[in-house]
């Protein structure tokens, strides 16, 4: 059987007397594109904080297995440093030899004649490119990324669905979340986030196995396990 | 040779660094601040008016210029307020980065230990262009003894700037806070401003004991450790407290991680 990279089991949150998340649970398997949706306020954001460890559930766990890499929607990033430092500085964060695949990612993502710049310089759209990058560079074996296509002229917006499809074909289990998705298709599976559950967005696709995706094949159909083990 | 703890550490030091060397306010205020500071105490100050200063070293009242006094206060006053101001910006502006960096796997104790580097660092490099640059209005009888007593004031604030930079969310109440703490803590060790500076109150402010010590540096030869040692409390209790704080914020909450490759099917 496939082992999930990423398992969320009951979790809650609230923050006062708002419940934000009430028995979320979930799993995401590797080579798998996941999307949640969800209104302005539903605990998206709040949810993947979780996911990443930067926020403490009320109760529940959250299973990883692996490296993560983590794209949170606001552009995190240091104005006094240049992109090759940022490049640098990552290095170091994730303990890895070499920045070959940050190099790539630069190149894929069409922003090498900025590595010298300081990152205060930079546009909205450059910096949301550094921000991804940073998330991706030490090939991990789960991405959760917030809203990571705003700012995105359409030629990088294409650019950044390649990435999915390859980073998919090496094996990487992704999660986005988003207010809205235009491109439901490029999906495995889309969850809605709403009164603080996720539900099955599209179940004719999820329970279909139509085999529509290679990845679903790969993990569902070869492995032949149930890639939610916690039907909704 | 350094190995791969020894790498990350320096890495988030020279980005820390580099990052307190681009703070073109904090520059200016040094370069500017501190002679214009100092020039001004010459205008203000009768320079041949003695005065008598509560010399705690020795327990006995130095009847000294006050002028020179005041030249070491002002002194203070110009560190403590630079000082504090880098540590409050580069801490306030970098808590989301910083919790980026841990959640991604950076070790927080050499971020932490990064973060302490860089105070030292700059607390030294203010305060050796401050207190060379006091040579230039006054030798005072030993210059290094007077450094000491500036540095000492400068890791104590440093480590108030970092506290500040955790705890506040704008930037003008830490502003406000590091001038008004520094301002009044200055004034009140100078019996030149303020008649009740001897009095034994003042012993409880964070620049009593840096300022008994640049006074042991301006008019006698005696190093006084104890007072070091004092001034070394007020910066652990600052950089603990500030350091508590930060290492809360930036933790990431436990997920449970396994090996990849060795987990059990579900």
């Amino acid at each position: 059987m496939l082992e999930s990279v990423l398992r969320s089991q009951d979790l809650y949150k609230s923050f006062g007397r708002r419940k934000v998340l009430q028995g979320v649970n979930f799993s995401i398997y590797p080579g798998t594109l996941v999307g949640i949706v969800g209104e302005n306020g539903a605990g998206k954001s709040t949810l993947l904080r979780i996911l990443a460890g930067e926020l403490r559930p009320n109760h529940g766990n959250v299973d990883r297995h692996g490296t993560m890499g983590y794209c949170p929607q606001a552009v995190i990033l240091n104005d006094a440093l240049t992109v090759n430092q940022h490049l640098d500085y990552f290095r170091a964060v994730y303990n890895i030899s070499n920045l070959r695949r940050a190099g790539e990612l630069v190149e894929m993502l069409g922003y090498q004649e900025y590595r010298q710049h300081l990152v205060g310089t930079l546009s909205g759209g450059t910096k949301q490119k550094l921000n991804l990058t940073l998330a991706l560079m030490h090939q991990p074996q789960l991405l959760l990324l917030d809203e990571p296509y705003q700012g995105f002229d359409w030629e990088i917006y294409l650019r950044f669905w390649d990435l999915v499809t390859e980073l998919r074909e090496r094996g990487c289990a992704l999660l986005v979340i988003s207010h809205l998705f235009f491109e439901q298709a490029r999906f495995d599976d889309v969850y809605r986030l709403q009164e603080g559950q996720v539900r099955v967005q599209n179940p004719m696709k999820v329970y279909a196995w139509s085999g529509y995706s290679t990845s679903r094949q790969w993990s569902a159909g070869k492995r032949g396990c149930p890639r939610n083990p916690f039907p909704l | 040779m350094i190995g791969s703890i020894g790498r990350r550490y320096l890495t988030a030091t020279r980005y820390t660094l580099l990052e307190q060397a681009k703070n073109r306010m904090a520059i200016i205020l040094l370069i500017a601040f501190v002679p214009i500071w100092y020039y001004l105490i010459g205008l203000f100050v009768v320079q041949d008016m003695p005065i008598d200063f509560k010399f705690r070293v020795s327990g006995a009242f130095l009847h000294v210029s006050s002028y020179h006094l005041s030249l070491l206060t002002a002194g203070l006053n110009a560190i403590t307020l630079i000082v504090g101001f880098m540590l409050f910006t580069s801490t306030r502006k970098d808590r989301q980065f910083d919790q980026r960096l841990v959640l991604n796997g950076y070790p927080q104790p050499l971020l932490i230990l990064a973060k302490l580097t860089s105070l030292v660092a700059v607390a030294a490099a203010v305060t050796l262009y401050a207190s060379g640059l006091l040579v230039a209005f006054w030798h005072p009888g030993s210059l290094p003894l007077v450094w000491l007593g500036f540095f000492c004031a400068a890791l104590c604030y440093g480590g108030l700037g970092l506290l500040l930079g955790v705890l506040l969310r704008g930037e003008l109440e830490g502003f406000f806070l590091i001038i008004m703490f520094s301002l009044i803590d200055t004034f009140m060790q100078n019996p030149v401003g303020n008649p009740a500076a001897n009095q034994s109150f003042i012993v409880w402010f964070p620049s009593f004991a840096p300022t008994q010590i640049s006074v042991a540096g301006g008019f006698t030869h005696l190093v006084p450790w104890s007072y070091v040692l004092l001034s070394l409390a007020w910066l652990v209790a600052f950089v603990l407290l500030g350091l508590a704080i930060f290492w809360w914020k930036t933790r990431a909450w436990r997920v449970h991680i396994y090996n990849f490759h060795s987990i059990s099917t579900n």
